[in-house]
């Protein structure tokens, strides 16, 4: 018999979350909580999302084997218990018995290896490719992913090729969602407008561009949720959002951009903004292909020339971290060892000098490219006079987000914006998906940057237990790239919230971001 | 009919402007990190893999057939998409007109009755500022005032379609359209007083009244009803403005947001929906000169 480890972690997380500071009351059951998107969900199929507004509704609809409690670690969902063999190859998932679907049925193991299968082929199939087999199925080749073993009706296995520390992530993922098999070929394409799971809501309604309705499911595996209704309207403009929460229609929502100070000052609203660290860089890019970044010293000298301390107190009002490198202070695996290439103009001077382009003479406007946002326009407006301090003209590309996207995937683009928000909380998000030579392009390293000591220490960590050895060589990783100035990073993403005094239990995870709170809903309730 | 050539027109240019600007529909529905493999398989799904001519002869074709093809985003019938959102704009440009018409006619009707008086400018100055201000702006203001101050009206919203929630965004659509009808109706009015026929009128004894209303007003409606045709392209531009401060549920911001995932199927097919709006618009509004002027349908004749 194979000898198997329950996961500490997951442990750790049972016993934190039952002894989990609360608030003293018990939640009071029922109402309508009224949220907000900025946007319409492209789908509500965990298939086929790309973006955080459909996940904030997939992840109420919608259950999987595990899922990340407020601090970030997988605990169980689904799944009872979790078991990862001694050389981290093989999971073992014990599920829950009588878990209901929203149509009554009971989940089966094979509606684990359906669903995986399925969402394999949809828009991230890269949350399924560590699993043995799943590159051959996802090309067309195999019938099946030949790692995801059925062993009965309540547990499945997961095979990997070779061990992958962040894999349990993987699998709390919203792309790892249990769908049943009958309703999403019953429905077809259908499936992503009228989606049906175990979650602790089920969809009731959506019309286009206006609002989706949730409501209560009685029956889910941890009991009925306090809520009756979830009603996330859909409202584009920030400052209608805005307007709407302070009419008293909206029990949460987004502070505008330029009013995060406004808001912590104003008397009425100072109780109800809330602003936390989330799992986000806003940085800027080099293609280091591209002449004349192809020269380390003039990336470096622009990286020196450029404070980021002036569009987080100005333009950011202080309300976000300016970041020093790559990985957010909220992830699990940050270190503050990482220093940044120090604003210092005269350093950036002399790199200019020494590349060749003394003052910098001959270097020519250099075009930066950003996706259309007010924001963005403001930030660019300061690099351009940072970089004029040491003689580098900007030219400022701003195009909407389909033509930047174009540009800096085939490369055309040679100096860019580039935003980054961990899809889960692991430092292998972050610097294997952006800067790992195989990553080149569209699938996340659009620096184009290659560097064989970084490939390695990153292939290293990426199968290394979790620990401090492991978090290491991400340190080590992390820093090279500052220094090469692949990337310069500007600040880390924080999220900026307006909650009603009287909603209760939503988590604010360095993963849940307003508007759209990706926290499990099923634990909030009003108190009113 | 001219109407099959001009939106042939149409439907090419969108085309083209749309062949040419950057972006990949399914690089945009792929999010940040766009894998490979499935980005190639997306693409062969919209079938982007073919010459751009046949793309067009493909769209062209169906269009014949009365299908206006699958929308890449949604994944559904493109004709399904826009009925959702069609009648939120219709109504909404509905009463846009409406408001446009009733007041602007009547402004305009006041401020003829008195030319040069105090009234005449104050009523012509809000028309200009109704002309001149940015929708986005106004329609700011008008919830700020009327929703979030007052609380008389919703914010924002189609509210499943109540009266209530249409007002907003119907005195903001409509609002630059009532200043130049009140304009031309001011100015139409005060031109045709000077005709003999009114002085005519007037010299039979008739009140001011029923000669304005009667007499003068009938004629001088001809060129307001040429504006209010012309005004139905600032409706249709307006709306997405609209559509988005009101979050109204509506063509225009579909537009809008299917330009931004270069979803050609719905682009096509909304521009489409506006162009026949359009030039049905003002079909109408000849068959509207056809009633307010006897001498047309003589020279119809």
């Amino acid at each position: 018999m194979r000898r198997t480890l329950t996961l500490a972690l997951l442990a750790a997380g049972l016993v934190a979350a039952g002894a989990a500071p609360g608030p003293a009351q018990a939640p009071r059951a029922g109402g309508t909580l009224r949220a907000v998107f900025g946007a319409d969900p492209p789908t509500l199929d965990p298939a086929h999302a790309t973006d955080t507004t459909s996940s904030a509704v997939i992840r109420q609809v919608f259950d999987g084997l595990l899922e990340l409690d407020e601090r970030l670690v997988p605990v169980p969902a689904l799944a009872r218990s979790v078991a990862r063999s001694p050389d981290g190859r093989v999971y073992t998932f014990a599920l829950r018995p009588g878990v209901r679907f929203h149509h009554g049925r009971e989940l089966r193991a094979d509606d684990v290896k359906y669903s995986f299968e399925r969402a394999a082929k949809g828009k991230r199939p890269w949350v399924f490719e560590k699993i043995a087999g799943a590159h051959d199925f996802i090309r067309g080749g195999a019938a099946g992913i030949a790692g995801i073993r059925v062993v009965d009706d309540l547990t499945v296995e997961l095979r990997l090729d070779r061990p992958f520390a962040p894999f349990l992530h993987l699998i709390a993922y919203d792309a790892a969602s249990v769908v049943p098999r009958e309703e999403a070929e019953k429905r077809g394409v259908g499936f992503a407008s009228h989606p049906v799971g175990t979650g602790a809501f089920r969809f009731a309604s959506w019309r286009r561009d206006d609002q989706v309705v949730l409501e209560r499911f009685r029956e889910h595996f941890r009991g009925p949720a306090p809520l009756e209704r979830v009603v996330f309207r859909i409202i584009p403009a920030e400052i209608t959002r805005f307007n709407e929460y302070r009419a008293g229609q909206l029990d949460l929502t987004d502070i505008p951009t330029g009013q995060c100070r406004a808001v912590q000052n104003d008397p009425r609203l100072k109780r109800e903004a809330a602003v936390w660290p989330t799992l986000g860089t806003h940085g800027l890019r080099f293609n280091v292909e591209r002449p004349p970044f192809t020269d380390p010293r003039v990336r470096r000298a622009l990286a020196h020339a450029l404070d980021p301390t002036l569009v987080v107190e100005r333009l950011l009002e202080g309300c976000v971290h300016p970041a020093r490198g790559i990985l957010p202070p909220a992830l699990p695996g940050y270190s503050p060892e990482v220093t940044r290439l120090a604003f210092d103009r005269e350093r950036a001077r002399r790199l200019l000098a020494e590349a060749g382009f003394p003052g910098g003479r001959g270097l020519g406007p250099l075009a930066f490219h950003f996706n259309t946002s007010d924001l963005n326009q403001r930030i660019a407006e300061v690099l351009q006079a940072q970089l004029k301090e040491v003689g580098v003209a900007l030219e400022l590309r701003r195009l909407d987000w389909a033509a930047h996207i174009k540009l800096v995937d085939d490369g055309s683009a040679g100096f860019f914006r580039q935003g980054w928000i961990a899809d889960y909380p692991d430092p292998e998000n972050f610097l294997t998906v952006l800067f790992h030579s195989r990553n080149i392009g569209a699938a996340g390293n659009t620096s184009r940057y290659r560097s064989a000591a970084v490939d390695r220490l990153l292939d290293e960590a990426d199968q290394m237990a979790t620990g401090p050895a492991r978090f290491q060589r991400y340190h080590e990783a992390e820093q090279a790239i500052v220094d090469a100035a692949a990337w310069i990073s500007l600040y880390h993403y924080a999220s900026r919230a307006l909650i009603k005094p009287y909603v209760r239990g939503l988590e604010r995870s360095a993963l849940s971001s307003a508007p759209e709170f990706l926290a499990p809903l099923r634990k909030v309730w009003l108190d009113r | 009919m001219a109407l099959l050539p001009v939106l042939f027109g149409i439907t090419l240019l969108v085309f083209l402007l749309n062949a040419v600007a950057l972006g990949d529909p399914a690089r945009a529905a792929m999010g940040q990190r766009a894998d490979p493999e499935a980005l190639a398989r997306l693409r062969q799904e919209y079938k982007l893999d073919r010459p751009l001519a046949v793309q067009y002869a493909a769209w062209m074709g169906r269009l014949a057939r009365g299908d206006l093809g699958t929308s890449f985003r949604e994944q559904r019938p493109v004709a399904e998409v826009l009925a959702e959102r069609a009648p939120a704009t219709l109504r909404l440009a509905l009463a846009a007109t409406l408001i446009a018409v009733a007041l602007g006619v009547g402004a305009g009707a006041l401020a003829a009755a008195r030319p040069g008086s105090a009234l005449d400018h104050a009523l012509m100055g809000v028309a200009v500022l109704g002309i001149s201000t940015p929708v986005f702006w106004l329609g700011m203001m008008l919830a700020l005032v009327f929703a979030v101050t007052l609380g008389w009206l919703p914010v924002s919203g189609y509210g499943d379609g109540a009266l209530a929630h249409l007002v907003l965004p119907a005195l903001t659509l409509g609002a630059l359209h009532t200043g130049t009808v009140a304009r031309m109706t001011r100015s139409s009015l005060l031109e045709v007083v000077r005709q003999d026929y009114v002085q005519a009128a007037r010299a039979k004894g008739l009140s001011e009244r029923v000669v304005l209303l009667k007499h003068a007003l009938r004629n001088a409606l001809i060129p307001v009803v040429t504006v209010i045709g012309i005004g139905l392209a600032d409706l249709l531009v307006g709306a997405p403005l609209t559509e988005t401060v009101f979050a109204w549920p509506g063509l225009g911001r579909l537009l809008v947001a299917a330009v931004g995932q270069r979803d050609l199927p719905v682009v096509m097919g909304a521009v489409l929906v506006f162009a026949v709006v359009y030039v049905v618009g003002n079909l109408l509004v000849d068959l509207a000169y056809l009633a307010i002027d006897p001498r047309t349908r003589r020279g119809a004749a």
